[in-house]
């Protein structure tokens, strides 16, 4: 592994590809069905976001605020202002959940949101995600884990042909749909937690964005404590299980850093085989695992004589930068939004938590960006390539039907990155 | 320089404000659970970070600046790098939540001026930031003496109140901090400030040119392709010129009162409204040859758009649309439709303003609907009107595609100009896209599987 700096030393963000924690909590709770996310802070916070995910996915969403004021921010504790929203959206519409969680604003002034929770007579699970601590990874997380602790009930048995995934903030609605149809495909019945696979995938429905429109039930939630076994995939997801291992100490659980590229997933493969006693997998599966070992050959020329800048969360890089490894690419710098344990594993010579002038500042160690949209700009002005992942992509439409996990993902993957570098060096010698 | 903050009551009692004559304080009073909008920070930002030869520091945690930068589609000629188009934020932790964030703001604007040499550095507080009570005043007057650049805070934290309160406040910023600071180089009879017209995609630059060919200079903006030079100067003016912009009354009035400067208000969208807006400023302005000159110009480019609209004729020949928008494009898109020969036979105007709907009245005429509920009475009228043709947000293409009509996405306009007079082709383009797109039609499709 290479070197890797945790902190960075300036005093402020130029740029940024870090994003908040309340942005990764709303997301979150968009991946259960009929919830109203309700963010409890000034106006703007959820406007914002909610403008901000509205570009990424080309999709309506569903959010309210708390609407906090001035005023309101000195002489309340969030008893008013959080009792009022309920009660006022309870009034147009009937969610299967609220999903209330916080901003710096009244974490700043010491709401307590579990007591005034604890008065509220409507389903409703709370989750502390102040702005000025994480970041989207873990504000998703801590979403995450809030679900499994105030929604599941506690069991004793387990059904072992039952499987809870657990997927990172960064899989997008359709990776998420692949790797839940992955395991089905060895017999069991899969949910995920969150599941934007059919919330966020971009279907044409009767939508009018009131509520979140598909994602895991919320019956389906409270019974999740008889899974038989948990698969959770990236760092930020390892809390979850544990507390849902404390609603039923018999569940089993692995872990995957990610599953992008040929190993990783062949560890699942293994994983599911070994569970289920089956020698072989379907043939589909067989036959994309010859196509993508093809890709890596196809594409590793080109990947071979390329020098990488991947930007984005700790687990969505893991998983990058390992895909690209597997084929020659080399990832010479990796930029992370927050620290995390995950980067000390990250296949790359240097590891930096940063922003785009980092990037820029650092500019001679490569020549294609894999990142937001904001990388955009980035490539403009220093001639680079770029293959846009992450959020937010505001750029290009698509962004819920892309897909580089597994075998099937992996193959396309390499083959986009391996024609963009071959298209830059086209640029370049022209 | 005065360091009083300004006074957000004052503001909101806004006496040059039409619409506020029957809700003084109402028009800053959000619903916890049934609102929506945006905040006074998004506000202020839209009204200075068009100036793009300053830096936008934003003291507060990642939500603000995290989700907005990059976001507007203003457009400059600053030949130096556009500092609009980035973002820089002091990313509070808990640490500066604790211990105040003071000195970490302080070193990012050295860090700034250090490594960006902008004009100036708008300095924005945030509800965090607000609450915990960081002395912005203090440093900026601090970083100024230091930097000997203008160093303006920005008192807009969100939570006391909605967008056009921000705008407000920003326009108090420029007014406390630059406007008066500075003498231009010389000045002329046509001398005008364009106020609250940000080029989002272009939009000063379809008018501007003309502008320039009747002698009318434009001696500063808030904000388009705007000039921290150019605005301490604004004190100079002749004329304010307000471009749709209803939150920055305020601003001029207090522009006329301190410098005398009278100021009209109007709007640049389709063809009337544009020779409209030209002729006005000509007017007021006051001079003869001017007014005439103008005149001739306007008809002039009404007659090159005539002719460049043609071919258009006969695709918009007796189409009629629902418009659900809100604010000032009730009115003005209705008006640019109506330029391209396409009847409008209802406009939203629940977000309007008392003043917007009576604008709306008059360009409809007593056939055209205004809608208080869009959401629930657009799919009823255009079934009873047989409309061609849906503008709208996102959230109502289902509703087009229901009814197997055309639709179009109002909020494009943030990609591609539809001011002036040649924006109107841009729109006339991509409405006669949107009406011969089979997709509206052919995803309605039954399924094979279904009854």
């Amino acid at each position: 592994m290479g070197r890797v700096t945790h902190k960075t030393t300036k005093p402020l963000q130029v740029n940024p590809i870090k994003l908040s924690q309340p942005m990764g909590a709303t997301l979150a709770f968009l991946g259960v069905d009929g919830c109203m996310p309700l963010m409890h802070g000034g106006q703007g916070c959820t406007s914002l976001t909610k403008v901000y995910y509205t570009r990424h996915f080309s999709e309506p969403i569903a959010i309210q605020t708390s609407a906090v004021t001035d005023a309101i921010a000195v002489l309340d504790g969030g008893d008013y202002s959080i009792v009022e929203s309920v009660k006022n959206i309870c009034r147009k519409v009937t969610p299967s959940l609220i999903g209330l969680h916080t901003t710096g604003l009244p974490e700043t002034k010491g709401d307590d949101i579990r007591g005034v929770a604890a008065q509220i007579d409507y389903p409703l699970v709370y989750v502390n995600s102040p702005d000025y601590e994480g970041g989207f990874e873990s504000g998703w997380a801590l979403t995450c884990k809030a679900l499994i602790e105030q929604l599941v009930e506690p069991a004793e048995q387990v059904n072992d042909n039952k499987v809870l995934l657990l997927p990172h903030i960064s899989l997008q609605p359709l990776e998420v749909e692949k790797i839940k149809d992955f395991i089905a495909n060895f017999g069991f019945n899969v949910l995920a937690l969150p599941d934007l696979s059919t919330s966020l995938d971009g279907h044409l429905g009767e939508k009018q964005a009131a509520l979140s429109s598909g994602g895991i039930r919320v019956e389906e939630i409270k019974g999740l404590a008889d899974v038989g076994l948990v698969i959770s995939v990236g760092e930020s997801m390892q809390d979850c299980v544990a507390a849902l291992q404390r609603k039923n100490p018999a569940i089993r659980h692995h872990h995957f850093v990610h599953l992008q590229g040929l190993e990783a997933t062949d560890a699942l493969c293994e994983l599911l085989l070994s569970e289920v006693g089956f020698s072989k997998p379907a043939p589909a599966v067989i036959r994309w695992r010859q196509r993508l070992q093809d890709a890596m050959l196809d594409s590793h020329f080109s990947l071979g004589q390329t020098r990488f800048l991947v930007a984005g969360e700790p687990d969505h890089l893991a998983g990058i930068c390992r895909s690209l490894y597997e084929a020659g690419g080399k990832v010479t710098l990796a930029i992370s939004t927050v620290n995390s344990p995950q980067l000390e594993r990250l296949k790359a010579d240097n590891v930096i938590v940063g922003d785009l002038e980092d990037a820029e500042r650092l500019a001679d160690e490569y020549d294609l960006i894999i990142g937001n949209c904001h990388c955009e700009a980035l490539t403009q002005k220093l001639g680079k390539g770029l293959v846009v992942r992450g959020f937010p992509n505001w750029e290009q439409v698509g962004n819920q039907l892309k897909n580089d996990v597994l075998y099937e993902g992996g193959a396309y993957f390499l083959f986009e990155c391996a024609n963009a570098a071959t298209l830059l060096r086209g640029h370049r010698a022209s | 320089m005065s360091l009083a903050k300004p006074k957000i009551r004052e503001l909101l009692d806004e006496s040059s404000c039409e619409h506020n004559k029957s809700r003084k304080v109402a028009c800053n009073a959000p619903t916890p659970g049934a609102t929506t909008g945006g905040c006074a920070f998004e506000g202020a930002q839209i009204s200075l970070f068009p100036y793009a030869d300053a830096a936008h520091l934003v003291h507060g945690p990642m939500t603000c600046i995290g989700t907005s930068w990059e976001t507007r589609a203003t457009r400059t000629s600053w030949q130096g790098r556009d500092l609009t188009q980035m973002g820089f934020t002091t990313d509070v932790s808990l640490n500066d939540v604790v211990f105040s964030g003071e000195e970490k703001l302080s070193k990012a604007i050295d860090y700034i001026v250090a490594n960006y040499a902008p004009e100036a550095v708008f300095v924005y507080s945030t509800c965090v930031t607000a609450l915990i009570g960081d002395d912005l005043d203090l440093i900026c007057k601090q970083a100024a003496e230091k930097h000997g650049l203008p160093m303006v805070p920005v008192h807009a934290p969100g939570f006391v109140g909605s967008k056009n309160l921000g705008s407000r406040l920003a326009g108090e910023a420029v007014l406390r901090h630059l406007i008066g600071t500075r003498e231009p180089e010389h000045t002329t009879d046509f001398d005008i400030n364009l106020i609250g017209e940000y080029n989002v995609t272009g939009d000063m630059w379809q008018y501007s040119h003309l502008l320039d060919e009747l002698g009318i200079r434009v001696l500063s903006t808030l904000s388009g392709d705007g000039r921290v030079a150019n605005i301490r100067t604004a004190h100079r003016a002749k004329l304010n010129v307000i471009v749709c912009a209803k939150s920055l009354v305020s601003l001029t009035r207090k522009m006329q009162e301190q410098y005398g400067i009278p100021s009209i208000s109007l709007s640049f969208y389709g063809k009337r409204d544009t020779t409209n807006g030209l002729l006005t400023i000509a007017e007021a302005l006051g001079d003869d040859s001017l007014i005439e000159r103008t005149k001739a110009l306007t008809a002039r480019e009404e007659a090159r758009l005539d002719r460049k609209l043609a071919p258009y004729k006969s695709v918009f020949a007796g189409k009629k649309a629902v418009l659900n928008t809100g604010g000032n494009k009730s009115w003005s898109i209705t008006s640019a439709l109506q330029d391209l020969g396409i009847e409008v036979v209802a406009t939203a105007v629940k977000k309007a303003t008392e003043d917007d709907r009576e604008k709306a009245r008059r360009y409809l005429g007593k056939d055209g609907v205004l809608m208080m509920n869009p959401g629930a009475e657009q799919a009823r009228l255009i079934d009873e009107r047989g409309a061609h043709l849906l503008l709208a947000g996102g959230r109502s293409l289902y509703t087009a595609i229901k009814k197997g009509i055309a639709f179009a996405d109002v909020n494009q306009e943030k990609k591609k100009s539809y001011g002036g007079y040649d924006g109107l082709l841009n729109l006339a383009e991509d409405l006669k896209n949107a009406l011969e797109n089979p997709v509206f039609k052919l995803v309605a499709r039954r399924a094979p599987w279904e009854e």
